[in-house]
């Protein structure tokens, strides 16, 4: 490429910043020789610069600006299920589903499923002795522990994932019917970490959401289940009065469950912690005076 | 905050960068400033909702210049199979016409003064597939290659169709020019 028609036919490319390697070289090497071929150049440069002068072509008026603004900052976190979504996916789960089917084969099939409920409940009754029936772990202490497993198994991925308590408190706001705020005790006292968040996830209740947030302990999985204390009472299990409040203690599929009920919110800890699995606790009670709070909650020898 | 809502509060301040741009585009393609708003909008709803589908260290406002133009035409070919007439101006489309309204226009030569104006009349007289090209490289500073990614062609499609829109365009200029001189000389005369 060394004679002026070739390099002509290339001045766009050049100016477009297209030419690369040998191919510039050659260019640039020949404008350093030929004044017609640099005039050239010039005058393509100015007429690209002039149009590109045009820029703006339209700003665009202030009504659009204020309504784009209102649709990025109206939008979600991103693979964040819309709250209609949401609403709809509970219905289903938790309304809709048995009153959808219609007709004989809606009676046939509640009648199939009310047989094999009721086989089952023999079956299970036979093998296994009924306990005390105020023993038994409430629902939200069962939701809490399949939550628990659910994660573990990979089926529940975080819709926040942050190790802020702050901004996961922020991220609930407005999705939950109840206000939560996880306290932030390991900042706040710059005192050794013992525990990480790792994030959170809204988990269906009762035709409502509870908040989930899941920690870390060396290692070691701990899942909160908050709700409001209008859709779970804690009950059963083995109850212990610390501080006012009552703790019940389960052990579910080998798991630790403290589920409690403080000013106006029901909580569930899961954790595969030793003991009653108390050492969980420390999740919202890091502070060095709630040692003997968590202290209170080991098992004495004598209920061993 | 999150990272999920760090990235994502990055894409909203990144995107609002564009508006401007991305709305030049849409009147380049529209013509009409109602059909140029929606259009915009309507690219700003996809992009929110397809933002997860973006890859990191993507090329944003690339990203959203194919989303409206994939839009429009959409749009486009649903107007085709509908009653509505819709203007479809083709490659060879002229322009004549265009240089005869500068010219005659007492507005226009007042504004003849500012040789943006002058450019911006041109580029908005050539047929739409000289002007996408047009804007998006000599306005956007797009590359020949994110080029023909938005308009989905090759890209040596891209800089024959960019050759020849330039030409257009400096002829429309020279003709201005030459218009201008010869006002002048009418005007010194007289």
């Amino acid at each position: 490429m060394n004679n002026c028609d070739d390099i002509r036919s290339r001045i766009a490319f050049y100016l477009d910043d297209e030419l690369r390697g040998s191919d510039l070289t050659r260019f640039e090497a020949h404008l350093d020789e030929c004044n017609s071929c640099r005039r050239a150049v010039s005058g393509e440069r100015r007429f690209i610069e002039s149009v590109r002068a045009s820029r703006p072509l339209y700003p665009a008026p202030p009504a659009l600006r204020a309504e784009t603004e209102r649709i990025l900052n109206g939008a979600p976190p991103p693979y964040a299920a819309p709250p209609e979504l949401r609403a709809r996916i509970a219905r289903s789960l938790w309304n809709d589903a048995p009153f959808s089917l219609k007709g004989r084969r809606a009676l046939a099939l509640a009648a199939a499923a009310a047989i094999i409920v009721v086989l089952a409940g023999l079956w299970y009754s036979a093998r296994r002795p009924v306990g005390d029936p105020l023993k038994r772990p409430s629902e939200f202490a069962m939701m809490a522990v399949n939550t628990h497993l659910r994660h573990l198994r990979g089926q529940l991925p975080f819709e926040i994932t942050s190790d802020s308590p702050d901004d996961i408190s922020r991220w609930f706001a407005g999705k939950v019917s109840f206000s939560l705020v996880l306290p932030n005790y390991q900042q706040s006292s710059g005192q050794e970490q013992l525990y990480q968040i790792e994030g959170a996830r809204l988990v269906a209740f009762k035709n409502d959401y509870a908040a989930y947030i899941a920690y870390q302990m060396r290692g070691r999985p701990i899942t909160l289940v908050v709700t409001s204390d209008r859709a779970a009472t804690p009950s059963g299990g083995e109850a212990i009065v610390s501080r006012g409040l009552t703790f019940h203690y389960h052990t579910i599929d080998g798991l630790k469950v403290i589920a409690w009920s403080d000013r106006g919110l029901t909580y569930a800890l899961v954790s595969d912690l030793e003991e009653r699995g108390q050492q969980s606790c420390v999740v919202c009670h890091a502070g060095t005076k709630d040692r003997d709070f968590i202290e209170d909650l080991k098992p004495r020898s004598d209920t061993q | 905050m999150s990272e999920a809502e760090k990235i994502s509060a990055d894409f909203r301040k990144a995107a609002i960068e564009h508006l401007d741009a991305l709305y030049g585009f849409a009147m380049t393609l529209t013509r009409n400033e109602t059909e140029a708003q929606d259009l915009v909008q309507e690219t700003y709803l996809r992009a929110v909702r397809a933002f997860g589908q973006l890859l990191p260290d993507s090329n944003l406002k690339g990203w959203l210049f194919a989303i409206c133009r994939n839009v429009w035409l959409n749009q486009l070919r649903h107007a085709r199979s509908g009653p509505r007439f819709v203007e479809l101006d083709a490659e060879e489309e002229g322009c004549a016409g265009w240089f005869d309204s500068v010219a005659s226009n007492p507005y226009t030569v007042f504004v003849r003064k500012l040789e943006r104006e002058e450019v911006r009349a041109a580029i908005e007289s050539l047929p739409r597939l000289y002007r996408e090209v047009v804007v998006l490289r000599d306005l956007e500073g797009f590359s020949y290659q994110q080029i023909a990614a938005i308009l989905g062609c090759p890209a040596g499609t891209v800089m024959s169709r960019l050759n020849r829109a330039r030409e257009r365009l400096r002829s429309l200029l020279d003709q201005w020019q030459a218009g201008a001189v010869e006002q002048s000389r009418q005007a010194r005369e007289a």
